[in-house]
C-alpha cells in the first residue's frame, strides 16, 4: 500500500507549482500511470481522495491515463490564478 | 475564464508539468548511487515475501565470503531489529532501518541509515528491504542490481503474481532448495518457468542456506558484479588517510 507514499510525492509536486503561480485552488491532476509502475490505479485513486481533503486540491479529480512501460509522471494540473 | 467585465470570477489555467513524480526519491538514489561508485562498493537491493530467506541467505553469503570481502548490511522491518543482530552475528556490519509502517524502504531511509553505519571501506552493501513483493519493486534506492529472494514453498506461480517485482528482478535466488525432496507437488522447473515469462533477461540461482548449495555460484555472481577492478585498487591506496574525514561527513 505504498500509493499513499505516491500520492504524498505527487501533492508536494501540485502545491509547489500551486504555490509558483500563486494559485487559489487546484481543479484539476492528470497523470499518466504505467502498467509495469507497480501502481494501483484504484487505490491510487482512493488515496488521492483521502489526501486532498482541506487543502488546496480538495475536491480536484484526479485523471489517470494508462500507458505500458513503468512512467510514473504528473503531466497537467488545472489550477485557478487570481 | 473571465478577466474582462469585472464580475471577479477567477482564470482557469492549465499548467503541463510532465514531472517525474517520484523524482526526489529518485534524486536521493542517484546521490547514494554517486556515493557508492565513489567507493567502489557494490550495492544490492535485496527484496522478497516475508520469511522467504532473505537474511538467512546473507547469512551464508558471510560464510562463503566473508574471508574476503568486507560486508555490510540495512535491514529494513516494520519493526524490531533481529535480522540487523543475525546479521552482525554472521560478522556483517549491520545497521537496522525501522520503518514503522512503511511498507518499503525509500532512497531517503537508506541514505539516513549510511549516517549510522561506517559503510564507505565495504565491499558489498545488501540493503534487506522490507518483506514485500509489492512495494519495494518502486523506489530505487541507488543499489546495482537487484535480488529477489523467492522460496519454493511460496508456490511456482508467484513470479506471475506479483509480475513487476520479478521483471525488475537483476537475479532471483531460488531458496530453500533443500526442501523439495518434502514437496512432491513442487517442481524447480515449473518456478523457473513462471519466471522466464516475467522476467526481461531470466537469471536465477537455485539456493540453499541450510546446505549451502548454490551459494558458491551466488558468491561467484556478487564477483562479476564488483565495479572496475582498477578502481578498487585506487581506493585501497587512496583511501586510507581520507577515511576519518568522510566519516566524519557521514556522522
Amino acid at each position: 500500500m505504498h500509493e499513499y507514499s505516491i500520492v504524498q510525492a505527487l501533492y508536494d509536486k501540485v502545491a509547489a507549482q500551486a504555490a509558483e503561480r500563486r494559485a487559489t485552488r487546484v481543479h484539476e491532476v492528470r497523470v499518466r500511470i504505467g502498467d509495469l509502475s507497480g501502481v494501483d490505479v484504484g487505490l491510487l485513486d482512493t488515496a488521492w481522495r483521502t489526501f486532498r481533503v482541506n487543502t488546496i486540491c480538495d475536491a480536484a479529480p484526479m485523471e489517470v491515463e494508462r500507458v505500458p512501460g513503468d512512467d510514473l509522471i504528473l503531466e497537467r494540473i488545472v489550477m485557478e490564478v487570481p | 475564464m473571465c478577466d474582462s467585465c469585472g464580475c471577479g470570477d477567477t482564470n482557469l489555467v492549465p499548467v503541463e508539468v510532465q514531472q517525474r513524480i517520484l523524482s526526489d526519491n529518485e534524486r536521493t538514489a542517484a546521490h547514494n548511487r554517486h556515493h557508492f561508485a565513489e567507493r567502489s562498493l557494490l550495492a544490492i537491493n535485496v527484496m522478497g515475501s516475508p520469511g522467504a530467506g532473505k537474511t538467512a541467505v546473507l547469512e551464508a553469503t558471510a560464510r562463503a565470503a566473508g574471508d574476503t570481502r568486507l560486508i555490510g548490511a540495512l535491514a529494513g522491518d516494520l519493526a524490531t531489529d533481529n535480522d540487523a543482530r543475525r546479521l552482525a552475528a554472521a560478522g556483517i556490519r549491520a545497521e537496522s532501518i525501522t520503518t514503522g509502517s512503511a511498507c518499503h524502504l525509500d532512497a531517503a531511509m537508506v541514505h539516513h541509515a549510511l549516517h549510522h553505519l561506517p559503510w564507505s571501506d565495504l565491499d558489498y552493501l545488501f540493503i534487506e528491504n522490507v518483506g514485500n513483493l509489492v512495494c519495494p519493486a518502486v523506489y530505487d534506492l541507488g543499489q546495482a542490481a537487484n535480488v529477489v529472494v523467492l522460496a519454493v514453498t511460496e508456490g511456482e506461480d508467484k513470479p506471475l503474481k506479483y509480475p513487476v517485482m520479478f521483471h525488475k528482478a537483476d537475479l532471483v535466488l531460488i531458496s530453500k532448495v533443500d526442501l523439495l525432496p518434502h514437496l512432491p507437488e513442487i517442481s524447480l522447473d515449473r518456478i523457473v518457468v513462471s519466471l522466464q515469462a516475467v522476467m526481461p533477461e531470466p537469471k536465477y540461482i537455485a539456493v540453499s542456506a541450510r546446505t549451502g548449495a548454490g551459494i558458491a555460484e551466488w558468491v561467484k555472481w556478487l564477483h562479476d558484479q564488483e565495479p572496475n577492478q582498477d578502481a578498487r585498487l585506487e581506493r585501497s591506496r587512496d583511501a586510507r588517510p581520507e577515511r576519518s574525514r568522510q566519516l566524519d561527513h557521514h556522522a
